[in-house]
């Protein structure tokens, strides 16, 4: 980053010794649309709302929910831009690492260079942090992952969490429901019927979006035909 | 070197006059509750001028109009356009800044020759959109550059999806496909009368398309236009170049419009 003017960092301590920059970040994602991720015992799901500012919006448009390799996906909650830029990165650095090793990156690997992005922004002379958490998903030989990442850059492997506005609802509804040896199918079930408990409004097919990834380890977003089967299911 | 001594809030670099505004709200880095408050003034920005656009995707063509105020009866009217063709098949509308929407649409046809030397095809409208809306998020990342005081809208028809495409790109980065879209100073007013007539999906044929935007903009702004206060792109599947409408194009639509109005 040349900002050469800037070469100070704009995240400084506090007295009381917070980055007040990353927890305004944090502030960010936490007025963002709801969203979750569950890690079954042969997959992983990861969900969003997905609501847009008019009917006049073309929603074939948007996707919030991004590949980053063929079995690697991602979504986030907070500020969408911020977002695009870290998906870009990610599947830059799952392409560097490829090109080295010919094989594709563990899903540890990618999260952890998603990570450092994150945490150089906190640090680095002229920048702000990203106005993002992700939660990223993945399958590969040390099975189904689940990832969340924060701006500050520090990431945790989690067995189900939630994001963004309705999180405290989100996580009480996935910690009751959690069960270590959950099939994919009812982790989407689950994942729906959680945000459904905090939607304000309808929910259908075309206002949230799914991700799903099993054993076949070939990351998929779900069409608006198959939310509405699993959505009929939940009925 | 200066360096700030807290990081955001009231505190931070010192300079003169500017020591009442507080350094979060001169620069974008975030504020105690998670907002952007430069990206939120670049937005007022963009209703600054007291100009209103519209753009409506029909069924095999889309249009956009913007208006036209000649500041000066001596200014030439043939410059001062907030509407700017891209390539031969993309135009672009920016409302708000002036010297903003001149310079993005300059690098827009930079960037539009240059996709089509690298990759051998035409840049399509979303590609060109996304483009906009990363380098308007990079001003919100990096404190060296203010963030764009422009909304573009991109108009194109898609070549291999073989539909038109209405794209709308802002000062957050934030850019999304539409049906129908607007803005400016009336944005809300415009978009309002487009939810109503176009929820039901229509299918719009060319002169529907075109005359759907104009009495948009004539229900946001509550005045009958006349052909020179107004500026009206359009581009359709069957004729895939980008070309604006004369006035006497213009006044056939606005009669046009005064008769359904009235029947």
């Amino acid at each position: 980053m040349g900002d050469s003017q800037y070469s100070f960092s704009l995240t400084t301590f506090s007295p009381s010794g917070k980055l007040v920059q990353i927890e305004h970040a944090l502030t960010a994602v936490g007025s963002g649309q709801t969203s979750l991720g569950i890690k079954a015992a042969n997959g992983v799901v990861i969900a969003t709302e997905k609501k847009l500012p008019s009917i006049l919006v073309d929603e074939t448009s948007v996707q919030k929910i991004q590949a980053l390799t063929p079995n690697i996906g991602v979504v986030y909650s907070g500020m969408g831009p911020d977002f695009r830029v870290l998906v870009r990165k990610s599947r830059k650095q799952a392409q560097q690492y490829y090109r080295l090793y010919k094989e594709t990156i563990p899903v540890t690997q990618l999260v952890r260079e998603t990570a450092a992005v994150m945490q150089e922004f906190t640090q680095s002379g002229g920048v702000r942090p990203f106005g993002v958490s992700l939660l990223i998903a993945g399958y590969d030989d040390n099975g189904p992952q689940l990832y969340q990442v924060d701006p500050s850059g520090s990431y945790f492997s989690w067995k189900a969490s939630a994001m963004g506005k309705n999180v405290s609802n989100a996580k009480t509804f996935l910690e009751k429901r959690y069960t270590e040896d959950m099939e994919l199918d009812d982790a989407i079930h689950t994942a729906i019927l959680t945000l459904k408990e905090g939607y304000e409004g309808q929910i259908s097919s075309n206002n949230i979006e799914i991700g799903i990834i099993r054993s076949d380890r070939e990351f998929k977003v779900l069409s608006p035909a198959e939310i509405k089967d699993f959505l009929e299911e939940v009925e | 070197m200066q360096t700030p001594q807290s990081s955001g809030g009231s505190g931070g670099r010192r300079r003169g006059r500017d020591t009442a505004v507080p350094y979060d709200r001169r620069v974008t880095i975030f504020a105690s509750n998670g907002r952007l408050y430069q990206v939120d003034y670049a937005l007022n920005a963009v209703n600054l001028p007291g100009l209103t656009s519209v753009g409506v995707r029909g069924a095999d063509s889309v249009c956009v109009v913007g208006q036209r105020k000649t500041k000066d009866k001596l200014m030439d009217p043939a410059s001062g356009s907030s509407l700017f063709p891209i390539t031969e098949r993309l135009g672009l509308l920016t409302t708000g800044n002036e010297g903003d929407g001149m310079t993005l649409a300059h690098q827009a046809r930079n960037q539009a020759a240059e996709f089509c030397f690298k990759w051998g095809y035409e840049m399509p409208p979303d590609v060109l959109a996304q483009w906009i809306a990363d380098g308007a998020q990079i001003c919100t990342q990096h404190v060296s550059k203010r963030p764009s005081g422009v909304v573009a809208i991109v108009l194109g028809i898609d070549e291999e999806k073989e539909t038109p495409q209405l794209f709308t790109s802002d000062p957050a980065g934030y850019f999304l496909g539409h049906k129908a879209a607007s803005a400016g100073f009336k944005d809300r007013e415009a978009i309002n009368f487009l939810e109503k007539k176009m929820k039901n999906n229509p299918s719009l044929s060319f002169d529907e398309t075109i005359q759907m935007a104009i009495a948009a903009l004539q229900y946001a702004l509550k005045v009958d236009l006349k052909a020179k206060e107004i500026e009206v792109g359009v581009i359709r599947k069957d004729d895939p170049v980008f070309r604006m409408l004369t006035a006497s194009e213009i006044d056939e639509h606005l009669k046009a419009i005064k008769q359904h109005k009235q029947s």
